[in-house]
């Protein structure tokens, strides 16, 4: 028979001495040239990039940035995307983030984000409001990428381009049952939040206000009167249900638009390739119209960004991404390649200036009138410090609740507008004004960070 | 007469199994229609099929961004591999509960069952952290890779599935293991040659439901799998009806039939022993 | 003889697979230790003393049936939760998500200075120089040196930490885009040295710690990538005794205030950022229970949490059950209906939900269209978006997918209770109603309980439900509701902790001990009062 413990112990020896053998490639873990600067993008945006610099194994050194090969990780989605850089700490955190705007702040206010500066011929390529979008407390940290906007596509089939919102409903309404429309407008790019911005502002309902391109901090942002006038008389029945112009949800617009069956549509300037395939016009598209006849809602518009990460430095990659940022994405050439692929709106001016028609239709778009996307605004983050800027239903004891961010009220107010049951929209007055109070506390918080 | 009889003592029976039948089959049917649509919007026209086109299945398997057959092994590997595994852990572990004496059992059980009831979801952070530091030193088990994930769902494999497995192990007769006992047997030979041999039908059903769940999974996997080569099946198909812009449900239709096929074919052709092995835990011999 | 040698092979084949095991952990202990992760080199080194002490002596048997479970137990589940359990004891929120050193760190090198406005952008080119050594490759001892140029001024300097010498532009060599690549020698002797490729990347973390002179007092200039060189100016002034941060301008004092932060010692609500996690012990706690606007929507979540699971536990097991008993007697097309009716619970879950979400869209999905059918109009019904619906959505859908577990289990049981049972009570006299309540019923539940009450727990923390049909809503955001009508613990915290703008992971933390607490309780008295573990243990 076997001793049980000499057995354990030649085994024990084995396994170390195993271990030992294994492990002698490990002391070769010299350092490894050239070395990797890491990119975090959403997998459109990393396929995207990489067509146009590479995979790390096609790269050859010192192509973008000496010394460096550029790795390019790609998240399946957005929210991935962003969970993931939630987590990420200075172990494990990429050089550059290809994130949203909006995500300035609180990543800046975490930590997560590095202060850098464009160079002369760089900066040159981008405008004050480009710059101020990626920028938090006067300090910028990334390199504009390309232009997020949304623009109303009218199907020309069935009617012409409208010049006020009136123009819209009346063709909505007379045409309902006999071209057999599910509604009248609906928002196919983007999030509901996203998109719709523009479709209150057309009613007067703007989240906050521009003056001077700066955002107005004080007071309600619109005003509730005019605004909840509007919805009455366009979106309301007389017995105060919705006329159908609106549907609560956005599914199907999309496919809907492009069968026909809603004659206006609010799409993202990423999608445009999708509805010139179908046929459609991109000579049609327009701002949101307003209720005065050739006025226009002003919808978001801003940038997405290749951010610094504060991770670079801790990595010893500062220097090279910031070299990558300026040379590549700051860089006319440089956008341009990489905008090839992607598709979009470049920032870019130089970049810009050999867009093709559809992107020239929304940047027109966007020139009538587009209010920059605020990240403080956006996120919220305002505390009810007054008890009032909520509604009756929390009201005891509200104080120093945390007040919705704009992202939330949006959606709220939308469904309190269009939901044939919902409780605040027996007179939208009310969700008007709990929309202007919440968006005024908002205002408030963001210049106090 | 005989109508009659039937219709008093059975017509109901099969009033209700239809009932129950369409309310079962309905979502699954929309997935058929929708899949097989022209277009990929999930809206119904007409609860008849309008017509049959593959273009769904086409945009699903031709696309190349869209690594549907690597997603689809992915899938099943990991939840293969997890599901083997898992259950030869919870065998040994409800063996090891069921039959051997130890101080401490009572409050272990407790325990293991206790941890189960954490809401897991809100771990997420500490374990993204976690095999990211693993990914440092080996990058062939941490964040981002087939094997850290496999190793992450392996961690709840001593509870998961520890009442099924228990309820079985109750079952078999104490009197065999005593026998074993007496003949000079350790408890490792009963478990290896006793029980294993006589649970191996239950443990296979237990490892059916545990792919089944593998398979499932969503949270974990979305965020720990980044490369679109390494993703399992569900967050690929998720991606298409969670765009930010557009909802694509007809690809999604066609791989979700594609993908619950296999399962659901695996689930009927074995649904005797399925039966039998949910209720081994609760009916005892 | 054949039992021997059958345990030696055992024995053999044991010892070979835990000796590979052993190898594979050392390995992975001295790759971790070899690349500074002290502590998951420790916990593997105890992992493989335990396998060895386990495996290869008699010191516990029931250890080594559990030893690879609780190893991966410790390591995935036990650790993540002791982690998140201890953060509910931090302020640790959007803004307050580093450690202190790192905080300070960031304070110091990325907030402490700020770019001069309306100062120049050079142009820059890195490299060596130092005349008094000689030869600027004797990167021992040479410092790095920036040639800095503004072509449109015609200015050109050599610039280190310490030095500035001005050139003239003829001793610059351009290169083809016209940019200076180069400096002339000047005799024998190099003065500067452009860097080779690799040297960027090695000397990397040099370049960025090096404060470049500029001719202006109080100012320095910091390179912005390998080819652009901005001014900078210190804002505010770290005083390491003190701990304090003063703000240069305004004369401002910033101290930690103990909360994560470093504030205005005249304006607490000015704080710096990045703060760091802070210890806050009972805090997020006693928020839950002082603060309404935490206290509220818990407490409301909490009770549609445990009506939504003993509805679900309910629902299912009445209809599985109903089914079972439906079908528990020979009739035509058993088997059809038998495998239709397990298809739900065939079917991978995750794609059910989604599909159900598409089909009870108010305007195009297929139940209200179902149902417009039968009625004869269509119907808007707001499946999602109205509280009420909301709720019975998804117990709808869930009722869906969990019936044909019910439905095969009760069958199983109901096969498992001996018909003589029955049988002698039919004898007696008993209707078939009196049977069933009086026999066939509790002998059900007694065999069912363990599973009813794992059904619960499992749809209490039901995530994948909430979070992929309803994501909790609807909730009336523009009223200050900050939890969805459909929202259970589980998902209302999970959107306290991973929100999209906002987040506070140590509130998140505490809720979560709470939801543990509550529904370990719940089940640990189902457990005790079904007698369960007895039987088990």
């Amino acid at each position: 028979m076997f001793s049980i413990k000499k057995v354990a112990g030649i085994a024990a020896a084995l396994g170390l001495l195993a271990a030992g053998a294994v492990s002698v490639p490990a002391d070769a873990r010299a350092k490894v040239a050239p070395k990797i600067l890491t990119v975090w993008a959403d997998s459109n945006r990393a396929a995207n990039l990489i067509k146009a610099i590479g995979t790390v194994a096609e790269q050859t050194a010192g192509d973008y940035v000496a010394g460096y090969k550029i790795n390019v990780v790609g998240y399946t989605g957005f929210d991935t995307l962003k969970t993931a850089v939630d987590a990420a700490t200075s172990a494990n955190g990429p050089d550059i983030i290809m994130g949203a705007n909006d995500w300035v702040p609180t990543l800046a206010k975490d930590g997560k984000l590095a202060q850098f500066t464009l160079s002369s011929s760089a900066a040159k390529n981008f405008t004050a409001n480009q710059l101020g979008d990626l920028s938090y407390n006067g300090k910028l940290y990334g390199v504009p990428l390309d232009i997020n906007n949304v623009a109303m596509l009218t199907n020309d089939d069935l009617t012409t381009v409208p010049t006020s919102f009136g123009e819209m409903v009346a063709y909505y309404k007379a045409n309902k049952d006999s071209a057999g429309l599910t509604r009248g407008l609906c928002v196919a790019g983007g999030s509901m939040s996203w998109g719709a911005a523009g479709i209150l502002s057309a009613l007067g309902g703007s989240p906050y206000a521009m003056s001077g391109g700066k955002a107005k901090i004080t007071g309600a942002p619109f005003t509730v009167k005019t605004f909840a006038q509007n919805v009455k008389d366009q979106l309301l029945n007389v017995d105060g249900t919705p006329n159908g112009f609106f549907t609560d949800s956005d599914s199907n617009c999309k496919q809907d638009f492009i069968d026909g069956k809603v004659p206006y549509a609010v799409i993202g300037n990423w999608e445009w390739k999708d509805y010139v395939a179908e046929g459609f016009d991109m000579k049609k598209l327009s701002c949101v119209p307003g209720i005065k006849v050739n006025s226009c809602g002003a919808g978001f518009g801003s940038v997405s960004g290749a951010l610094l990460t504060s991770f670079a430095a801790s990595a010893g990659d500062d220097n090279a991404a910031k070299s990558f940022l300026n040379d590549f994405f700051g860089s006319a050439q440089g956008a341009m390649s990489y905008e090839k692929y992607e598709q979009r709106p470049p920032a870019n001016k130089a970049a810009a200036s050999i867009a093709s028609p559809a992107l020239k239709g929304f940047g027109l778009a966007a020139s009538k009138a587009s209010i920059p996307q605020l990240g403080t605004f956006l996120n919220g983050g305002a505390k009810d410090t007054t008890g009032l800027v909520l509604g009756t239903k929390a009201a005891p004891g509200t104080k120093g609740a945390d007040v919705p961010s704009f992202w939330d009220a949006l959606p709220a107010l939308w469904s309190a507008l269009v939901s044939s049951d919902s409780t605040v929209r027996k007179d939208p007055t009310v969700a008007s004004q709990l929309f202007a109070n919440i968006m005024a506390a908002n205002a408030a918080h963001s210049v106090n960070n | 007469m005989i109508f009659l009889k039937w219709f008093l003592t059975k017509s109901w029976r099969h009033a209700i199994a239809w009932a129950v039948c369409f309310f079962a089959l309905f979502p699954l049917y929309m997935i058929v229609l929708t899949s097989f649509k022209k277009t990929t919007s999930l809206q119904v026209g007409s609860f008849l099929p309008t017509g049959f086109s593959l273009t769904n299945f086409n945009s699903l398997l031709t696309n190349p961004t869209v690594p549907f057959y690597t997603w689809m092994s992915n899938s099943v590997i990991i939840a293969a591999f997890v599901s083997v595994v898992s259950v030869f852990i919870g065998a040994a572990s409800a063996f090891a509960f069921s039959r051997l004496r130890f101080r401490g059992k009572k409050a272990s059980i407790q325990l293991l069952l206790l941890i189960q009831m954490f809401p897991a979801v809100l771990a997420l952070s500490a374990v993204y952290s976690i095999m990211d530091r693993v990914h440092a030193f080996a990058p062939s088990i941490g964040l981002g890779t087939i094997g850290g994930l496999v190793l992450v769902y392996l961690g709840g494999a001593m509870g998961v599935n520890i009442w099924l497995l228990k309820g079985f192990v109750d079952s078999i007769p104490i009197e065999l293991d005593e026998a074993a006992r007496v003949d000079g047997a350790s408890p490792m030979q009963i478990y290896w040659r006793i029980f294993l041999p006589l649970a191996s039908p239950v443990l296979a059903v237990v490892c059916l439901l545990s792919f089944i769940g593998t398979f499932n999974e969503y949270i974990l996997a979305s965020l720990f799998l980044n490369d679109p080569s390494q993703q399992t099946i569900a967050v690929g198909l998720h991606g298409f009806i969670s765009g930010q812009f557009a909802t694509n449900w007809g690809p999604f239709a066609a791989g979700s039939l594609l993908a619950s096929l296999p399962i659901v074919v695996l689930f009927l052709s074995l649904q005797k022993y399925i039966v039998n092995g949910l209720t081994a835990g609760a009916v005892k011999g | 003889m054949r039992l021997l040698k059958g345990i030696k092979i055992a024995v053999i084949l044991k010892i070979v697979l835990v000796t590979i095991a052993l190898a594979v952990l050392g390995f992975l202990m001295q790759a971790a230790l070899l690349a500074g992760d002290t502590q998951i080199g420790i916990f593997f080194g105890i992992a493989i003393f335990l396998i060895a002490l386990v495996y290869f002596t008699r010191i516990s048997i029931p250890l080594k049936f559990f030893l690879p479970g609780v190893l991966l137990l410790a390591t995935f589940v036990i650790t993540p939760v002791v982690y998140t359990i201890s953060m509910s004891a931090y302020q640790y929120k959007t803004g307050n998500i580093l450690s202190k050193p790192e905080a300070l760190k960031m304070l110091k090198s990325n907030d402490a200075f700020a770019q001069v406005p309306n100062e120049k952008k050079f142009d820059l080119k890195l490299g060596w120089c130092d005349e008094k050594y000689g030869d600027p490759k004797d990167v021992a001892n040479a410092p790095v040196c920036a040639l800095v140029s503004y072509y449109p001024d015609n200015i050109y300097f050599l610039s280190t930490a310490t030095t500035l010498t001005p050139l003239t532009r003829d001793r610059i060599i351009f290169n083809k885009v016209g940019l200076p690549a180069d400096v002339t020698k000047v005799g024998a002797k190099y003065t500067w040295e452009p860097f080779y490729e690799d040297e960027y990347a090695t000397f990397d973390k040099t370049i960025v710690s090096t404060r470049f002179k500029y001719s202006k007092p109080g100012t320095f200039m910091q390179a912005e990538g390998y080819s652009v060189m901005a001014v900078y100016a210190q804002r505010i002034v770290y005083d390491a005794k003190a701990d304090t941060f003063t703000d240069i301008k305004t004369g401002f004092v910033y101290k930690d205030n103990g909360r994560g932060n470093y504030a205005n010692t005249k304006n607490g609500k000015d704080v710096m950022y990045p703060g760091w996690r802070e210890v806050v012990w009972f805090e997020n706690f006693v928020n839950l229970v002082n603060d309404p606007s935490v206290r509220d929507p818990l407490v409301a979540v909490f009770i549609w949490t445990c009506i939504f699971a003993v509805t679900t536990v309910v629902t299912q097991f009445a209809l599985g059950l109903l089914i079972a008993l439906t079908l528990h007697t020979k009739m035509r097309g058993r088997w059809i209906y038998r495998s239709i009716i397990i298809l739900p619970y065939a079917m991978p879950s995750i794609m059910s939900i989604m599909i159900w979400g598409g089909m009870l869209n108010t305007d195009f999905g297929a139940v209200n269209n179902l149902i417009g059918l039968l009625v004869g109009h269509p119907v808007h019904l707001t499946w999602l978006t109205d509280p009420t619906l909301a709720r019975t959505s998804v117990l709808l859908v869930n009722l869906w997918l969990g019936f044909p577990y019910f439905y095969l289990i009760s069958t199983g049981a109901l096969q498992a209770i001996p018909a003589e049972l029955t049988e002698a009570a039919a004898i007696d006299g008993a209707s078939g109603g009196q049977t069933f309540r009086k026999i066939t019923l509790p002998l059900l539940m007694q065999m069912l309980s363990p599973l009813l009450i794992s059904s619960f727990a499992f749809n209490f923390n039901n995530f994948n439900l909430i979070y992929l049909l309803t994501g909790g809503g609807p909730k009336d955001t523009l009223s200050g509701q900050s939890a969805g009508a459909t929202d259970i613990l589980i998902s209302y915290t999970y959107n306290l902790a991973f929100n999209k703008g906002t987040q506070n992971f140590g509130l998140a933390s505490a809720v979560s001990i709470v939801i543990f607490v509550a529904v370990a309780a719940i089940s640990l008295y189902g457990i005790r009062r079904s007698k369960v573990l007895e039987s088990f243990v």
